[in-house]
């Protein structure tokens, strides 16, 4: 009998590198800060949320902390786009994540099979159909919010650019867009990924041999139909790598200078009212014409 | 004499009250004479009658009569001894002060031994200054003469003209302003100096918390709905003014920091104190010419696009903000969509995940 050589099968199928996990608990400690001092200013005639905001030390504070973890998501974007772009670029892979047409059918067949009028799953890749929903719904959402979020912060600045409306519309468009990203957020991360199944590879890192057959098989038969990818050449890499690295650093330096401008070139609002006392010449109401004469009483001047 | 007797009866019910009611014992020695008014006009009721303070003011001390009883204190057949208690003889000494100022110290002393419950003058600027020294700050006299203050003690007419004896450049304000130009035509609705100062208990405007709750004070006004109705003013005011950044900064460090500082503004700060204008007024500081340099107080690099940022005091409309209702109404449309969707989706799954289970366990007992 001729002994075949037992399949070496890995048992473990690697999901998120250390540095994916990272950046996934930065953005889950970053997104639920700024939902709660986001949302406690969204509903700030409400009892509730003033109790928290006075907890965090009143409303400056707590847009503050808004704020602060603001730049958490700005730093984690601008890292997301480096890592997306490397894998893109320089190593070519993580195509999957573009949505296509082969998404809406694997949705449209999955609601299928769970009505019963299909008896197959979809044959899911990389990454899943949800998976794709929520991960364009994160960059989506986070670019608005930065964008409309930057808007608030320096409103002078954004004055000199576009129209005064823009950031009434902007404050409409950061309180919508955060009710829809936590309620998705609530049913749809928390269906697919803690309910359906849980889902703990953003803890370890890898999926399990079983795990990879029921949600990603196509994925599965790729690794193990010697679909391996093509070894890129070392010049060819190299080239790539140095060619990435130039693009990103300029991209990250542009933006971090234009950030960083936007928000002090112009003087926001000045600090506090200040004490600007105007000096009223007040009269005794009776005396002396000499002598008494007139006091000086402070008086808050508004009018320039 | 009935008329005196009266007043003796009057004076012993006062000083029972007065007793009852925890006043000074001291009141009790205004009422020991037996003097009656008559007595003092057979002097003081002589047009030339003056005198030479030692300032060198003329002191009138003359009593027209005819005022005197129309005054509420006549009403109360109060006599003049019982305030002017140092005299006990006629004739009697010259006054101890030397200046007017002392007249009106040395009279405000007497009156808070009746108008126990105006103590609280205590509390005002005013009285603040005059601890610190300063006895040209008003007090009692300063405002009700003693001698014809009819009741009401003020009215709404006589308030501010009775401030502007020392404020008079803040009168002048105030004279010119919507306000201030309606009482002179006879309007009784508009606010005069002690609406929003207070009358005994005057803060002082320079005080933190009379500025951080000052929109209420407008607010008494202009949120009720029958008296702005009258003059056709949108009561919607201060509702758009506490859903803004403004008024939401404000109301929050109300409830929450209130003695924190803020850079937040309230209605004055835009609208103007004592010189608010009529929107309509070409010289209002909230016109749309006018606006700019009012947000420029406080956002010095504000440029001309900037003011439109504030949406004076409207809610969005297809008219007002058609961009921000807009955004309003995609969210609005959109929130429920999505989230319906993804509901309706997650509960599709969790149907087909409980039917495939039933079946396994069907075909498992079939088996």
């Amino acid at each position: 009998m001729l002994e075949t050589a037992p399949a070496v099968r890995p048992t473990r199928y690697e999901r998120f590198t250390l540095s994916d996990r990272i950046e996934h608990w930065v953005q889950v400690v970053a997104f639920t800060g700024l939902a709660i001092t986001g949302l406690v200013q969204f509903a700030a005639d409400a009892a509730f949320p003033r109790s928290i905001i006075s907890a965090l030390g009143g409303i400056n504070n707590t847009r503050f902390i808004h704020r602060s973890f603001g730049v958490v998501v700005l730093l984690a974007m601008a890292y997301h786009f480096g890592t997306a772009g490397y894998r893109f670029y320089v190593e070519r892979i993580g195509h999957e994540i573009v949505p296509g047409r082969r998404d809406v059918r694997a949705a449209v067949h999955s609601a299928l099979f769970s009505l019963g009028r299909r008896s197959d799953r979809p044959l899911e890749g990389k990454f899943t159909f949800s998976e794709k929903i929520e991960y364009w719904s994160i960059i989506w959402g986070t670019v608005l919010m930065a964008i409309t979020g930057l808007m608030m912060w320096n409103p002078v600045a954004t004055t000199k650019i576009l129209p005064g409306q823009f950031i009434p519309a902007a404050k409409a468009a950061h309180g919508g867009e955060a009710i829809l990203a936590v309620l998705a957020i609530l049913i749809w991360h928390t269906y697919f990924i803690h309910i359906r199944h849980f889902n703990r590879s953003m803890f370890h890192g890898h999926l399990t041999e079983n795990e990879m057959r029921r949600d990603h098989p196509a994925e599965l038969s790729a690794i193990h139909g010697g679909g391996a990818r093509r070894e890129i050449a070392p010049e060819e890499l190299r080239r790539r790598r140095s060619r990435f690295f130039a693009f990103y650093v300029v991209v990250v330096l542009v933006g971090a200078v234009s950030v960083i401008g936007f928000l002090t070139y112009e003087e926001i609002a000045i600090k506090t009212v200040p004490p600007d006392l105007q000096s009223e010449q007040v009269s005794a109401p009776s005396g002396p014409a000499e002598g008494v004469g007139s006091v000086d009483a402070a008086i808050r001047v508004v009018s320039p | 004499m009935r008329r005196e007797a009266r007043g003796v009866v009057l004076i012993a019910a006062l000083m029972a009250v007065l007793v009852i009611v925890g006043g000074s014992t001291d009141s009790v020695a205004h009422a020991a004479t037996d003097w009656d008014n008559d007595t003092c006009l057979t002097c003081h009721n002589d047009p030339e009658l003056s005198m030479q303070l030692e300032s060198g003011e003329e002191l009138e001390l003359w009593i027209d009569a005819s005022r005197w009883n129309d005054s509420i204190h006549a009403y109360w057949d109060m006599q003049c001894v019982q305030c002017h208690s140092s005299i006990t003889a006629t004739p009697h000494d010259p006054p101890s002060f030397s200046d007017s100022r002392g007249l009106a110290t040395s009279a405000s002393e007497e009156c808070v031994l009746c108008h126990v419950d105006q103590r609280e003058f205590q509390d005002s600027v005013h009285a603040e200054a005059r601890n610190e020294g300063n006895d040209a700050a008003a007090t009692c006299s300063d405002c009700h003469d003693p001698h014809y203050t009819a009741d009401p003690p003020l009215t709404r007419d006589e308030i501010p003209n009775t401030c502007r004896t020392c404020h008079a450049e803040i009168y002048d304000e105030y004279e010119a302003s919507a306000h201030g130009t309606a009482l002179t035509e006879g309007n009784r609705d508009v606010p005069t100096c002690t609406d929003c100062h207070g009358v005994h208990d005057i803060e002082g405007p320079s005080n933190g918390t009379f500025h951080l709750f000052s929109p209420q004070l407008c607010a008494e006004c202009h949120a009720d709905e029958e008296l702005m109705t009258k003059y056709g003013i949108r009561t919607d005011v201060f509702e758009t003014y506490v859903a803004d950044f403004h008024g939401r900064t404000i109301t929050l460090f109300q409830e929450i920091t209130p003695d924190q500082p803020t850079n937040a503004p309230v209605c004055v700060s835009c609208h103007g104190v004592h010189d608010i204008r009529h929107v309509d007024d070409s010289t209002s500081s909230v016109t749309k010419e006018n606006l700019l340099s009012t947000c420029q107080q406080c956002h010095p690099d504000a440029d001309t696009r900037f003011p439109d940022a504030w949406m004076s005091h409207y809610s969005a409309s297809p008219q007002e903000w058609p961009l921000v209702f807009a955004v309003q109404t995609f969210y609005l449309v959109a929130i429920p969509i999505v989230i319906g969707g993804m509901l309706s989706y997650v509960a599709i799954d969790v149907f087909g995940r409980r039917r495939r289970k039933k079946e396994e366990e069907e075909e498992e007992r079939r088996a």
